[in-house]
Formats: structure tokens, sequence, C-alpha cells
């Protein structure tokens, strides 16, 4: 059996502390993304459970078994819940969802939630797109912007790419910052472009002056994903023109926001430390969605 | 279809029909700063050669890189949707149009074709009479094609209908800078279009009606209020999509939209250099702006009059003119803390990309305002 390196493992959770059916309010998110799908119940404010799923083909069932994950073994059910918001491309398709919400103000919202209320940046790495957005000091988005032309910086290109190149997904992030020097990064221009400039990396060593070893091939790539990603953060509002101390407080969320040889990449070019969650990344925009529904 | 959409779809026969009638020739142009006056003096119909989203057959091995505009434009010129065409005058100002122009010159011998120079510093010192140097050679041309002299009445008369038509469309924009509006973006959009492939004698009648149709028009629920700002588009795709999330587009600062009707050609006794000052002191486009940059703040100007929530700023996707131009709006617009939000925009993206785009502006612009269900349905009021 054929080892599938693109896939990222699935989660959920419930919460076995809080009594739901004690709870004044409750609220559910759902995210359903073009790669990943999330849902986030949450109980007068605090998160009673979550789920992350891969998307599939099929967005609907993606959409139904994510909150059903989400509510677990707990008793709950989807008539249970006072409110849901669904967001993300296949939004839509989460019939039981009582409201629709677009995924920048749930990805600030949410990033508030899990980086607390000192972000004022928000990148989210997506699966096919990344959007740089700037919050007020109160839980409002200022200013935002969104990649333009094709899926080049996001997640689903580092799938493809681990399945490509056999490595896990969980690891070529690490595997990419062992390296000495940082390579030239890949074409950022097209996804499939930088995918064959980077088989070409590995190809015909003996035509190298000095070859690639297998992880500059991956920080080569990774590189240009993070330089994509940086493009659209440097079109940003400054929070006040020639200060760059802003970026300090900035909060990664999306799969991507968990491979390190993207996110340090970007915080080594703006030189900051990006603020840490207790929850992961990737819950964002669903958490937002629920507390926003 | 709105009466306006379905002229703009119609163009191609109501020029055919126009030929027909009156024996004239038909003359193309692109992209922006056509005397049109001057044509119309030589008893030739102006028609801007217009873009539509349509799958590309033949343009791909002329044109390499160029932005969707140019492509489809050499596209339906090749397949011979314009071969009502007489004539095709290029207005120097973007390069990719350029592109167009010499595919058509080399593949259609018999079309009369005419590239008109026109001073990147429009208010240099000596731009005026530059450019009312070139309006003379065109003239010259419009003189050799009809084997007819422009005469001045017939340069008179057609200022004349120009200015109306102007002052028309001015009347309808004005209508628009207040609340209760009784237009929408899109109508209007349709409108200036359809303006741009009509006679304008006739077009001057329909825009009198249409005055007072919306004069007696029930007023829209008020909206969020939006700016649109870029590059020039053929079709009210984007203003729809507006109107599907709940808000509405107001004014625009775009070549083919409201940069054309701000200034009259004020009478003068020579009138070439009264139409020279008109060209070269309208609303800069941005290719022309690099200089002064003047357009920044005549959007500014803008968004003020029409009281905006925000500005949208829509880029074609690798378009010459505005790739320069927008950071100097951008600049700008945050200086005077105006909202705005920036996106690339190509027929190859789909619509719902810019779907999330503008519903997460409006969320920006005001929370919650776009939190409804149903906002994947077909576009539509």
């Amino acid at each position: 059996m054929t080892q599938d390196y693109w896939k990222w493992p699935e989660t959920s959770f419930t919460s076995g502390e809080i009594d739901w059916k004690k709870a004044g309010k409750i609220t559910a998110g759902v995210d359903v993304g073009s790669t990943s799908t999330q849902a986030a119940v949450m109980c007068d404010g605090a998160l009673f459970g979550y789920a992350s799923i891969h998307t599939g083909a099929d967005f609907k069932k993606a959409a139904d078994d994510a909150i059903g994950k989400a509510m677990g073994s707990s008793g709950m059910g989807v008539k249970d819940i006072g409110a849901i918001a669904a967001t993300g491309w296949g939004g839509f398709n989460a019939a039981y969802a009582t409201s629709t919400m677009d995924e920048v103000s749930c990805h600030a919202r949410g990033g508030r939630f899990i980086y607390g209320p000192s972000v004022h940046t928000i990148v989210d790495l997506g699966g096919q797109t990344v959007a740089a957005i700037r919050l007020y000091d109160w839980d409002r988005v200022w200013d935002f912007f969104m990649n333009d032309k094709c899926a080049t910086g996001m997640g689903r290109n580092v799938e493809t790419l681990c399945d490509l190149l056999q490595v896990p997904i969980e690891e070529i992030g690490a595997l990419s910052l062992d390296v000495p020097v940082d390579p030239e990064p890949v074409s950022t221009t097209c996804y499939a472009f930088a995918q064959t400039e980077t088989m070409g990396l590995l190809g015909r060593p003996e035509y190298r002056a000095e070859p690639m070893t297998i992880n500059q091939v991956y920080a080569s790539h990774l590189f240009a994903i993070a330089t994509r990603a940086l493009g659209t953060i440097g079109k940003l509002q400054p929070l006040d023109v020639g200060d760059i101390t802003v970026y300090k407080e900035l909060g990664f969320t999306g799969g991507l926001a968990k491979n390190p040889g993207v996110t340090k990449r970007i915080e080594k070019d703006l030189n900051v430390t990006a603020l840490t969650g207790e929850y992961d990344p990737i819950l964002a925009g669903a958490i937002g969605a629920a507390l926003l529904a | 279809m709105d009466r306006f959409k379905q002229m703009i779809a119609d163009r191609h026969e109501y020029a055919k029909a126009w030929k027909k009638k009156t024996g004239g020739l038909v003359v193309g142009y692109c992209p922006n700063y056509m005397p049109e006056e001057l044509a119309y003096a030589a008893g030739m119909l102006p028609i801007r050669i217009m873009a539509e989203q349509k799958p590309d057959v033949v343009s791909a091995k002329w044109i390499y890189a160029s932005c969707y505009v140019a492509k489809n434009m050499t596209n339906m010129l090749l397949n011979g949707e314009y071969d009502y065409m007489d004539a095709f005058v290029h207005v120097e100002d973007c390069q990719w149009t350029f592109n167009v122009f010499e595919v058509a010159s080399n593949n259609f011998p018999s079309l009369l074709t005419h590239y008109l120079f026109t001073p990147d510093y429009t208010e240099g010192p000596i731009a005026k009479d530059v450019f009312r140097s070139e309006l003379n050679v065109l003239k010259g041309k419009f003189e050799a094609w009809t084997g007819k002299a422009v005469t001045e009445e017939a340069l008179d008369k057609a200022i004349e209908i120009y200015n109306t038509n102007r002052r028309l469309l001015r009347q309808i924009y004005e209508m628009r800078r207040f609340y209760q509006t009784k237009i929408l973006g899109s109508e209007m959009m349709n409108l200036m279009l359809a303006n741009q492939v009509t006679d304008k004698a006739e077009m001057n009648k329909i825009l009198e009606d249409f005055i007072v149709e919306l004069d007696a028009r029930a007023p829209y629920d008020d909206r969020l209020r939006l700016m649109l700002v870029g590059s020039e588009t053929f079709n009210a795709d984007l203003e729809e999509l507006v109107e599907s999330l709940g808000a509405n587009v107001v004014v625009d600062e775009l070549d083919n939209g409201s940069s054309n009707i701000w200034n009259d050609v004020v009478l003068h006794k020579d009138r070439l250099m009264a139409l020279s000052l008109r060209y070269m002191g309208r609303p800069h486009s941005a290719m022309k702006d690099s200089n002064w940059r003047r357009r920044p703040q005549h959007i500014f100007e803008l968004s003020e009059d029409y009281m905006v929530d925000g500005v949208l700023v829509v880029k074609q996707l690798v378009c010459q003119a505005h790739g320069s131009d927008n950071y100097a709006v951008w600049k700008l617009l945050r200086e005077r803390n105006i909202p705005f939000h920036f996106f690339e925009r190509d027929t190859t993206l789909p619509l719902d990309e810019t779907r999330v785009r503008i519903e997460s502006f409006l969320s920006m612009l005001r929370p919650g305002v776009t939190r409804i269900r149903g906002w994947h349905q077909p576009l539509g009021i």
C-alpha cells in the first residue's frame, strides 16, 4: 500500500468538561474550504468541540461530517445549536447553517480568539488563498488583501508537492529549515511552474555546479510560498506610515500556519516572532464563524 | 435584460443598420482620448471597440502576454465580428490595445487605419499644440477616407451634439450623488457603454427620455455606497455582483465611464484647438498621469462628492496602464482615510473569488451587512 504523503491527520475534539445542556448560548461555525473543512461548537463563548477534516469532492458531506465530529458523542444535535454560520469557499453547502459569513471577518474574529486581543495582523494561509488582515484594537477589520492570481502560495500546492516528492506533509517544513542558507526561491508566478522548477532542481545533478540537497529543494519551494504571502502582507495599510513594528503582533491561521518552513521564513523577513495560541490555527475560520453566528 | 444592456448586445447589428441607412463609414477606436466629434463631423459613426468574455480561439498566437481586454478584442476582430468596421483609429495610450491595432492592420489590408499620437504630458506647455496638429492630420485622413471636407459648420454641429451628450450624462450622474438614488450602478454602466456605440444624436434623445423616466421612478432603498476605480470594463458584471450583495456603485472613475464626461468643448475660433484643449483637459487616464499624479486627487474628490462608503480599486490582470498607477491611488486614499479594497480581475478567475472579496469588503465597511442567507444564488436583484 502506498503512503499518502500529502494527507495531514484529521482531528476532532469534544469537551468532556463543559455541560452543553447548561449553556445559555450555543453557536457553531463551519468553514468549508477548498482543501479542508473545520467545524467549531461554542458554548457561552468557550470552545466545546471542533473537527478538522479533508474536504474531498463532496462539500456537503464534508460540512455534515465536520459538525457531526465536533459534536461527537455529547448527545448534542444540530437542532440544539442556536445559530450556525457557514464560511469558506463551500460554505453554502452547509444546509444546516442559519447564516453565511465572509472568510475575512471569520478569520479576523477567530484569530483574536486564538491569539488574544494583542493580535493586529492575521495572515490566513489557506488551501487556495492567502489573506492578510489588519485589525483595529477592537474586533473589526481595518484592511485586508487576498492573493489574486492562483494557488501558488497555498496549502494545496504543498500537498501536491509532498505527494510528488514523497515527503510527509508534517515533516517538509522542518526539513526545509535544515539548510545552512536559504536557496533562491523557485518561480512564484504559477503553482505548476513552481513544481516543474522544483523537480528540475532535483534532476541531472551532474550538470549543476553545486548540486542541491533534497532539503534545499524543499526550502526553495517553501521560500517561494513565503515570498508570495509576503507580497500580500506587504500591501496592507501600515499602522503608522514608516512604522513596521505593527507586524510584531502577527498571528497565522489556516492549514499552512502549521508549516514552519513557510511561517518561519515570513517571520524572518518581517523580523518578528509570530504569536502562539492555545488552539490549532486551522480552526480560526470556524471559531470566528461560531462567534459571529 | 435592461434596454442599455440590449443596446450593447445589439451594437454590431446597430452599426450595420446605421451604415445601410446613411452610407457612412464606421470607425472603431480604442482606448481613450478619441476625438469623436471629428469623426462625427466627417459623417462617420465612431464606436468604441469592446471586448467580450468569449472563448479565445484565435488570438493566442498573435498576442502571448496581454490583458484579456486586448486579447478578446483581437479575437473578435480576427473572427470577423467587426467586419462592418471601415476604419480603425488607435489613440496612443495603452500598449496592449496597440497590439490589437497592429494585428488588425496586418490582417485586414482594406481596413483604413490611423495611429493618433497623444502627448503623454497632457498638461505640458506644448501638449495642446501638438495634439492640435495631430488632429489636423486625422482630419485630413477622414477627409481622404470619406472624400468630403470636414467643414467648420459640421464640426460645430458635432461639438454641440457631443457637449449635449456629456451634459445629459452629467445630469444622470448628478442624480447618483445623493441618497435615495433612482439608478443602480449596473444600469448606469450599461448606459455608459451603450452611449459609446450609438449615434450621439440618437442617444441624446434616449437620454432625455431616460431622465424624464428617472424623475418619475421610485428610489431604491439606501445601500452601502461604493466607488469603482481601475481598468476599463465592458460589462456591468461587477456592479451587478455588488448589488447582489446589498451595496451599490454610485460613481466610477473608469476610462469608459465617468472620465469622459466631466468637461466640454469650449467654443474657440480654431475648432481643432478647441477639441485639443478639451481632450488635453479631461481627467487624466492612468497612462497620462505619471508626471502630475492628478488622478488620485480627482478620485478622492469624486469619492467625497458622491459620499461613498468605500472604494473598489479593480485592475485587470496585467493591465499596463493601471499597474503603476494604483499605488499612487492607494497612497492618497490611505492618507485621507478612505476605505478601499484592491484586487486584480480576470475572466479566467471564478466569479466566486471576486464575490468573497467584495463580501469581505462590505463586512469591513459595515459589519453584519452581508450576513444574509443565499449569497450564492445567481446574480440579480
